[in-house]
């Protein structure tokens, strides 16, 4: 079993995995020729699963897998991955790839920067220091938690520049493709409303303080709300017409935001499997012919309930600065796409997708 | 009877500057709201020993609409104004709903992480945003019904509008501490910075009273007290540099007089003390202390006198006997 590439973006592979470690600790990485995919099964709360081409996150590519379809299947926790990214930040070059050491399977990245200044080896020094990764320990991950880095220093040619390599080792765990069978991404039915969101820094900071309202005036003296079940629901809506609207609702204040003129994309009618005749009975037609473009009428929208906080984290995707699609199930479930990269026809595009399940009112 | 126009419209072109205000008195939960022709009262109070209003002038905001509620019957009783109560934190989280929004706020926060998509992204909804029209942050609109209805607090801001409706409940009282302007026992005029410092200074040991000392010699002491021990900071209008401008600007006492108070609720004026520019701290006969702050607001635009506000505190003495004997002489610290 092999893997090696190299890291080509990595601004948004970090911002990528910062995204995801809002969510869950671990991650399943599927690795295979066609693309990379990381998914977030969280006990609780909001499931990510995200297809990335290849060239979003990486180039020069190799995998060698017996699995079927030359397929890698690993687990890799999400923290120590994204401690690693952090110190590439100024990499001239990184790569990465699936090592063994003392029997314990690694994702080894390993790290080039250049050091202007010659007189004091920064950088490598600095990082040993770093090791206390304490979170791994509730992981439920038995590998032990080393997490090692080696440096090699190797002077350029004019003396002043210094390249400086250092290698992070991120302790793994590979999947046999039965053990990863049994995953599925979440079915739902057709969405009754699809919109495009509106800036999510935006939606992101309004929401926030929805939900700090919420604790803020919250009246009754129920403590233990440290389960997301039990935290403050916010109510979302869109409708046909390019409107979105968050709302709260307590006791002493009800409190709502609109936003207005957003798109709604078109369907497919080629993605749709009766396509035009499929399109023509899909319910967001349905849902055009009520409501309007003022957000004024109470018709026409699907709604669902989310807690304030698993919002919150998932709205956190914004740093990637991608386009994001929500599909509204009523009362059921929120799916969002968001959409990175690729160039203007879509090619090359990579998919975060996001499963949020409505709670009842 | 049910087409009755709105009894309050009011248009504020700065969120920020009521904000700012209300924020000054948001040491409780609770605030009882009186609307009448002139403004809007926002008070908030500590049990009854202590109360702070703010009165939010017509002046202050760009469109004020008051319509008198319809006399109860055919006599002509003058209707009493609406008086509720709402939750403060409520209200001042609505109005700061777009306070991270602030494009050169957002914009120096996220700083080089934003990536260039981002940014044309966040600037596509911005593109008749405040900053690009020039225009004064954060437009809101509060209106009420009547009795019975909630206070509506109407916000938009970068493409998006936001609606909040809050729950009045009934004023539970409408008693005011009162404070007899007639027989003033001490009466002067500081920096609101002075007074803060002061207050901060004396915190440090966690005093459980505080005692306002003032002599006709011009000499104002504030001592804390508490189980670790006390502390003075003395006052006096007799600068021994001539050149630099009297820490009081007025100061008036006619005899020796002290106050002593809860060190606590005198601390919850500490907004309204980093606020304001100037307060006023007076002492009537019955040793009622009454702290009214200056706050300048930063209004363009605007005519002179118009851009301050005043935000108000009066706290109850405690009984004779605590809190007294402290020489004031000795020991002391003395600012300029």
């Amino acid at each position: 079993m092999r893997f090696r590439a190299s890291i080509q973006n990595i601004h948004t592979f970090t911002k990528f995995t910062a995204s995801l470690s809002t969510l869950g600790h671990i991650a399943w990485v599927r690795l295979d020729e066609k693309d990379v995919r990381f998914t977030v099964i969280p006990e609780q709360g909001t499931q990510v699963w995200s297809v990335l081409s290849i060239d979003t996150i990486f180039e020069t590519y190799t995998i060698q897998s017996a699995a079927p379809n030359n397929t890698i299947n690993l687990e890799v926790p999400i923290a120590p991955l994204q401690r690693a990214l952090k110190s590439a930040q100024n990499a001239i070059a990184a790569n990465i790839r699936l090592t063994k050491k003392d029997n314990i399977p690694l994702l080894s990245l390993t790290i080039t920067t250049m050091t202007m200044n010659s007189s004091a080896p920064c950088g490598s020094a600095g990082f040993n220091g770093r090791n206390g990764s304490g979170e791994n320990g509730a992981d439920g991950y038995d590998a032990p938690d080393e997490f090692r880095e080696e440096s090699a220093e190797l002077f350029g040619a004019r003396g002043q520049d210094r390249e400086t390599t250092v290698t992070q080792d991120i302790p793994i765990r590979v999947l046999a493709p039965a053990s990863v069978e049994g995953l599925h991404e979440p079915r739902c039915r057709e969405p009754d409303v699809h919109i495009t969101l509106p800036n999510l820094m935006q939606l992101k900071s309004i929401s926030d303080r929805f939900t700090k309202l919420a604790l803020s005036t919250k009246t009754s003296t129920r403590t233990g709300f440290t389960s997301s079940a039990s935290g403050p629901k916010l109510e979302l809506s869109g409708n046909m017409h390019g409107c979105l609207r968050l709302s709260l609702n307590t006791d002493s204040l009800r409190i709502s935001s609109l936003w207005t003129g957003l798109e709604n994309p078109e369907l497919d009618p080629e993605q749709n499997s009766e396509g035009e005749a499929g399109l023509a009975s899909h319910p967001s037609t349905r849902m055009k012919q009520l409501g309007d473009s003022t957000g004024q009428s109470e018709e026409g929208w699907a709604t669902v309930r989310v807690e304030g906080r698993d919002w919150g984290r998932v709205l956190s995707v914004g740093r990637l600065g991608g386009r994001v699609i929500a599909c509204f199930c009523h009362e059921h479930a929120l799916i969002l796409y968001v959409f990175i990269g690729g160039n203007e026809t879509g090619v090359g595009e990579s998919v975060l997708t996001y499963y949020i399940s409505s709670y009842s009112a | 009877m049910a087409t009755n126009p709105p009894l309050l419209t009011a248009v504020s072109s700065s969120a920020r500057q009521l904000l700012l205000l209300l924020r000054c008195i948001s040491f409780t939960k609770k605030s009882r709201v009186r609307i009448s022709a002139e403004g809007i009262r926002f008070s908030t109070e500590e049990g009854s020993l202590m109360e702070a209003f703010v009165f939010l002038e017509k002046s202050l905001f760009t469109s004020y609409t008051y319509n008198a509620p319809p006399p109860p019957c055919s006599q002509d009783d003058v209707p009493a104004p609406p008086v509720f109560e709402i939750n403060l934190t409520a209200l001042l989280e609505t109005l700061n709903i777009f306070g991270l929004l602030d494009p050169a706020n957002a914009m120096a926060k996220r700083g080089g992480e934003f990536d260039s998509f981002a940014t044309h992204r966040l600037n596509r909804h911005n593109a008749f945003s405040n900053h690009a029209l020039a225009m004064p942050t954060g437009i809101c609109t509060f209106s009420y019904t009547g009795s019975g209805s909630p206070l509506s607090i109407h916000m938009s801001e970068s493409g998006v509008t936001t609606t909040c409706d809050l729950t009045t409940y009934e004023a539970s009282t409408t008693e005011e501490i009162p404070f007899n302007r007639d027989s003033l026992a001490l009466k002067t005029i500081m920096r609101a910075s002075s007074l803060q410092d002061t207050v901060t200074e004396l915190s440090s040991m966690s005093p459980e009273t505080i005692t306002i000392t003032a002599t006709p010699t011009s000499n104002i002491s504030f001592t804390s007290s508490g189980s670790l021990g006390s502390a003075t900071v003395d006052f006096t209008t007799n600068t021994p540099l001539s050149t630099s401008a009297p820490i009081l600007d007025t100061f008036h006492c006619p005899r020796k007089t002290s106050a002593s108070f809860k060190f606590g609720l005198v601390k919850a004026a500490q907004r309204a003390m980093a606020s304001a520019t100037k307060v006023s701290l007076r002492l009537d006969g019955e040793g009622v202390l009454s702290l009214q702050f200056l706050v300048e607001l930063d209004v363009e635009g605007k005519e002179e006198g118009e851009g301050v506000a005043f935000v108000d505190f009066r706290v109850v003495p405690l009984v004779e006997g605590e809190g007294d004997g402290v020489d004031g002489e000795g020991g002391s610290s003395d600012e300029d």
